[in-house]
């Protein structure tokens, strides 16, 4: 018998109080109404637990640190219980060949019915010799690994896009997992890193409901990249009166005026820091008085200089006349709401084929 | 009578990939070769970028070391403009450097080194059943009690520099981030609690109690006199001997470290045969013989960085960095050896370097830093620039060296109409982790693995070794 989430938890130490707080909480990061607490608690206590196998390919480790920081201690300690981590290279206690032994038996036992969260990227020249995994290339390990699973996250800006290592001129050929793996949903959660949070929310969703977030036409869950940093801002007022910084530290940048001269790219970048903050809900670069670089977006490594200005926005200042600005807006936010649902739309009809084939 | 060929490998609860290939003997380690197995190019993708994009991609050579890395970085432009940065703005490095490598000390301690004591091959042993319940990988208490504690330090990270890995504040002129005075309060609170959790898990001291001990005598009988994690780990060591194991050359480098508006809290230097001589910076050249890259040895300012996957005699990505011809060890044992630390001096003269050295030096960091800190923040004047601004030139060589929780990290800059014409990074754990050069002398580590008992073909003690050096695989080949 296959132990469930709660009886995990339970082994782990962790309260029937503990565990409904839990709930409590999964239930308002996800913004899920109080009218759930009881599914997510019933979903826990009836569910098999799903293993986790973290695989690590080119990459910096980011994302594992950002992820053992989120801000929830409660919520952190009881996904980590949860995932037990079966497998992971930063963490795990085994070494070694015991430790490739641990995939290959989680691969058997669990066939199908395993998640695979991938930080990092498989670099493709020189027949993968770029990064090697237990002697072999690691985009063999991956394509192995994520055959045999039921879905598979994509950590971070690595995994997702690509990142740094990318960068021109790409020396290793660093490629993004979902080039690699075909025939699984892939769910991506960019930045560099991801913001705590948010890892912890998609795990704990796709555990807790068994299936994977609603996803946009990139592959990331719209509940945390359904919004531009730029939208949520607390320096968003100052954009809009036309009150910018003109150099670090300036009078304006005392004032926590707008980056946008500074090179902020939160204008084109869909991510949650403007929200959800960093280091527990503290800050976010923007607030840090840097312009956001846009390390959640695809391709932010190589768009010029990060500090060269955003262009081809539309910004207006304390010129322009309030009715104009807001018609235009209007015009072009509806656009692109609309072509955004369509693909939203086909991507899932897609997945839904993808599960039904399996 | 046969030579037995062993990998260790992958190494889990280290920072990257690391393999590390063992002739075995009689027991005993004859040879090591260390062999970083993930390269991702930054040497080769920053020519062309413009110089203060710098500030942006090399952090993320490490989601580790990633303040370092901007340090470094923010150091050689620093250089390169010939600017003196904001006062109160080399006041919020010191601390954003702080955090991270006190932070990295503490999750190497609880989270890295210590669960390889709780493995059941030490079972028989009398600490066994207190060391495994607290540090059990994962499950153990103590990554209970450290996890939190961390995690609630480095809300400092996003007081100080907003977000932290891959924090932007860091600039040439300073930081980007003016504090107000109830940031300020904000974060000595942040430090008092860190300071709690210091002073009663792990020494059971006040931690200028622990920061003054000066000899080895002192040590002994502290140890006596209560509890904490630390003194758990001393009674492990004395029981293993891990005094006795892991000693490479005792030749020790450091950059220097904390550059505040006074001066630097620890001072650049190079230790051998027993006394430290000035730093010089044109003493170290990059040997890549046994690398999976072309070229001679070069300085890092002339660097060269050209993958050749197929190259015969190599067996690592990693470069082998001399200095003069000393290979050298580099990390908290070596800062506060030229630092002149009196216990770590003594025990080093005493016995030598060791997995016990090197573990005692970075608690010793720890407590010495969190005052330090306190002071820092008292020093910093709300009102008062955070950040000069000053032109780069177009053309320019510069040089940027910091000191990471891991130990000497430097980088080398050539800008070229306004472009990074060349960029070289030898990090800590390059110098430790080296591979040989060409006169086939083996690396830091590589030396101090070679001749190690390994009775009945048990690694446990190699795994020992290597995690003293607390490696950061990522930064090592970047």
């Amino acid at each position: 018998m296959t132990e469930t989430f709660y009886e995990v938890m339970r082994r782990q130490g962790i309260t029937r109080r503990s565990f409904i707080k839990f709930c409590s909480l999964t239930a308002a990061s996800l913004g899920l109404a109080p009218s759930f607490v009881p599914r997510i608690a019933h979903a826990m206590e009836s569910k098999p637990r799903t293993p986790v196998i973290w695989l690590h390919g080119l990459e910096c480790t980011c994302c594992s640190e950002s992820f053992i920081r989120s801000a929830h201690p409660l919520a952190k300690d009881v996904v980590l219980s949860m995932l037990s981590l079966d497998y992971d290279d930063t963490l795990m206690a085994a070494a070694g060949h015991q430790a490739e032994a641990i995939i290959a038996e989680i691969k058997q036992k669990y066939k199908g019915n395993y998640i695979l969260a991938v930080e990092g990227n498989p670099p493709l020249n020189e027949d993968g010799m770029f990064c090697i995994h237990g002697g072999r290339p690691f985009v063999e390990v991956l394509k192995e690994t994520a055959a045999d699973a039921k879905a598979v996250i994509a950590w971070g800006a690595c995994a997702s896009w690509g990142c740094v290592q990318a960068a021109k001129p790409n020396p290793t050929r660093a490629t993004p997992i979902d080039k690699v793996i075909s025939g699984k949903p892939i769910i991506k959660v960019p930045g560099c890193p991801p913001i705590a949070e948010v890892m912890t929310g998609v795990v704990t969703y796709m555990l807790t409901f068994d299936k994977i977030p609603e996803l946009d036409r990139q592959g990331r869950p719209k509940m945390f990249y359904g919004q531009r940093i730029h939208d949520k801002c607390y320096r968003r007022p100052h954009f809009d009166a036309g009150q910018f910084v003109e150099a670090w530290d300036d009078e304006a940048a005392r004032k926590g005026y707008c980056l946008y001269k500074m090179g902020c790219k939160g204008p084109t970048t869909y991510n949650a820091c403007s929200t959800t903050r960093w280091n527990g809900g503290v800050s976010f670069p923007i607030q840090s008085g840097h312009g956001c670089i846009g390390c959640s977006e695809d391709g932010f490594w190589d768009k010029g200089s990060f500090y060269d200005r955003v262009t081809g926005i539309n910004s207006f200042g304390v010129e322009a006349n309030a009715d104009q600005v807001g018609a235009a807006a209007a015009g072009v936010v509806g656009a692109a709401v609309v072509a955004h649902a369509a693909v939203s739309a086909i991507k899932r009809g897609r997945m839904d084929q993808t599960n039904g084939n399996k | 009578m046969s030579i037995q060929r062993r990998i260790v490998g992958p190494f889990n609860r280290v920072e990257g990939d690391l393999e590390v290939q063992l002739d075995i003997h009689d027991s005993r380690v004859q040879a090591a070769r260390v062999s970083a197995s993930l390269y991702r190019g930054f040497e080769e993708m920053l020519p062309g970028r413009p110089a203060e994009d710098a500030l942006v991609v090399v952090p993320r050579v490490c989601g580790i070391c990633s303040v370092a890395q901007s340090i470094a970085a923010a150091t050689a432009l620093r250089w390169l403009a010939g600017m003196e940065p904001a006062r109160n703005g080399q006041l919020a490095e010191c601390l954003t450097a702080a955090c991270e490598n006190l932070a990295d000390h503490l999750t190497h301690f609880y989270l890295f080194f210590m669960p390889d004591f709780a493995r059941p091959a030490y079972a028989g042993r009398p600490w066994y059943p207190a060391v495994a319940a607290r540090f059990r990988a994962l499950h153990g208490e103590a990554a209970n009690d450290c996890l939190p504690a961390r995690a609630a330090f480095m809300h400092m990270m996003g007081i100080l520099a907003g977000k932290w890995p891959h924090t932007l504040s860091l600039r040439p002129g300073g930081s980007s981030r003016p504090l107000a005075p109830a940031d300020l309060l904000q974060t000595l609170a942040l430090l008092r609690d860190f300071r709690r959790f210091l002073e009663s898990r792990l020494f059971g001291d006040r931690l200028e109690t622990v920061a003054q001990l000066a000899s080895v005598a002192d040590l002994e009988r502290w140890r006596g006199q209560g509890g904490g994690d630390l003194r758990g780990f001393l009674a492990v060591a004395e029981d293993l001997g891990l005094d006795r194991i892991g000693r490479a050359t005792d030749t020790f480098l450091s950059y220097g470290a904390y550059a505040g508006p006074d001066g630097r809290l620890w001072p650049a230097g190079f230790w051998q045969d027993g006394r430290v001589r000035p730093l010089e910076v044109e003493a170290i050249s990059e040997d890549v013989s046994h690398a999976w890259l072309d070229g001679g040895p070069l300085p890092p300012s002339l660097g060269q960085t050209h993958p050749n996957a197929d190259k015969a005699a190599a067996y690592t990505w990693c470069k082998a960095p001399r200095y003069g011809d000393a290979v050298v060890e580099t990390g908290a044992l070596a800062r506060q050896m030229v630092a002149g630390h009196p216990l770590v001096r003594a025990w080093v003269a005493e016995r030598g370097a060791s997995v016990t050295a090197r573990v005692l030096a970075r608690m010793l960091e720890l407590a010495i830093v969190v005052p330090v800190m306190e002071t820092w923040l008292r020093a910093v004047e709300p009102g008062a620039p955070w950040c000069v601004e000053a032109g780069l030139p177009a053309d320019g060589e510069a040089v940027g060296l910091t000191e990471a929780a891991r130990g000497s990290l430097g980088h080398w800059l050539t800008v070229r109409q306004g472009r990074i014409a060349r960029y070289q990074i030898v990090a800590p754990t390059t110098w430790n982790f080296s591979p040989r050069d060409s006169a086939g002398t083996p690396g830091a580590l590589e030396q101090a693995l070679a001749g190690m008992a390994v009775p009945d073909g048990d690694l446990t003690v190699v795994q020992h070794v290597v995690r003293s050096f607390d490696p950061c695989m990522a930064c090592t080949v970047h």
